[in-house]
């Protein structure tokens, strides 16, 4: 370790044989010159307009901060209405499971309503419950019209669930 | 007292001072400033850049920078700190904008000089001068801070915002390094 420090002893000493050289007068003369014009200049900048000039960026900054949220906000908005949202998640269906039942428009309208975004516009509303009226109606009469047969004991209105035996 | 921190508080002084006249807006401030940390940021410089040229340069925007930033310098908690990372700032962007611009260091020019009445030792300073310059840079900026600005491992971490303990291992290691390059030197 003495070994060590004795060597970083020499080793400093061979260092301080050289040094730096200070800044010479010109250089001096030079620099000072450009910075006290470069200080000239921006005195002319009275103080009261640096906060100034920073409450009018930040304010710059919170209305455009504002447009893009208004922005963001439409086109999300103008999706929504048109009703093309993606479909993030989808269930399996038994559509073609269902053709023998004989409400099977009813349940085909039943699954597509429930993948679509939720109606509340209040003329959307109305013409989804008429559209369900109407459909009521059709099945309603073909049913009357033309009655199935169950299968096997199943029950018309539910398909067989697993485990639950008392419809049958 | 330490000696180091001696040092510190005979500095504290002068730098409230300056502080003082940068808020008073007075243009006189640009030479006091000069007075205060050309010699020293000079130094820094030339060992970050390794060209007093390039080192020369670099002080200019330094000191237009201090001057346009003079508010915030009027209010800063450590001047010198300040000082020293406008200083870091403006040679970091003047290194990258010289890769950018692939221009080459002139590595004739000098910056280690050895006194007139030794003129003899001007090879010696070559050398040095040549092997300092293959330390990595953080190492290179402590040992010339150290050595040839005579500063301790307490104010070099303080301007350059490091843990002190970090100062003295770049300088250990910057030492073994110089060690094994200058074996030939060394008994």
């Amino acid at each position: 370790m003495n070994d060590k420090d004795t060597q970083n002893e020499q080793l400093e000493s061979i260092l301080r044989r050289a040094h730096l050289p200070e800044p010479s007068p010109g250089l001096k003369t030079r620099i000072t010159t450009e910075a006290t014009k470069a200080w000239n200049q921006t005195s002319q900048e009275i103080s009261w307009q640096i906060p100034v000039r920073r409450l009018i960026a930040s304010a710059a900054a919170a209305v455009f901060v504002i447009w893009l949220a208004n922005c963001s906000s439409d086109y999300a908005l103008a999706r929504w209405q048109s009703g093309d949202l993606p479909v993030a998640h989808q269930k399996p269906s038994d559509l073609d499971a269902l053709p023998e039942i004989s409400y099977s428009p009813l349940a085909r309208h039943l699954v597509s309503a429930s993948r679509k975004p939720s109606i509340t516009d209040a003329s959307a509303l109305r013409s989804y419950a008429e559209r369900m009226h109407l459909i009521l109606n059709e099945a309603q009469q073909n049913g009357v019209s033309k009655p199935q047969a169950p299968v096997e004991g199943r029950s018309r209105l539910l398909p067989t669930q697993p485990g639950i035996n008392s419809f049958s | 007292m330490n000696r180091s921190w001696d040092n510190i508080l005979d500095k504290i002084l002068p730098d409230n001072m300056l502080q003082a006249a940068l808020a008073r807006n007075d243009p006189a401030t640009v030479e006091l400033i000069w007075d205060r940390y050309a010699g020293d940021l000079l130094a820094y410089l030339q060992a970050v850049l390794c060209s007093r040229h390039d080192a020369e340069d670099v002080l200019q925007t330094v000191f237009v920078r201090i001057v346009r930033k003079r508010h915030r310098l009027a209010k800063a908690r450590r001047l010198d700190a300040y000082v020293y990372k406008i200083a870091r700032n403006e040679a970091s962007s003047f290194i990258s904008r010289r890769k950018r611009e692939r221009k080459v260091k002139s590595l004739d020019e000098s910056w280690l000089i050895v006194p007139k009445a030794h003129q003899e030792l001007n090879e010696l300073a070559e050398e040095l001068q040549a092997v300092l310059a293959r330390l990595p840079q953080q190492q290179r900026e402590v040992i010339v801070m150290k050595i040839y600005r005579q500063k301790t491992f307490l104010e070099i971490s303080r301007l350059l915002g490091l843990s002190p303990n970090t100062v003295a291992s770049r300088y250990r290691y910057g030492m073994e390094k110089l060690r094994i390059l200058l074996g030939n030197l060394i008994l």
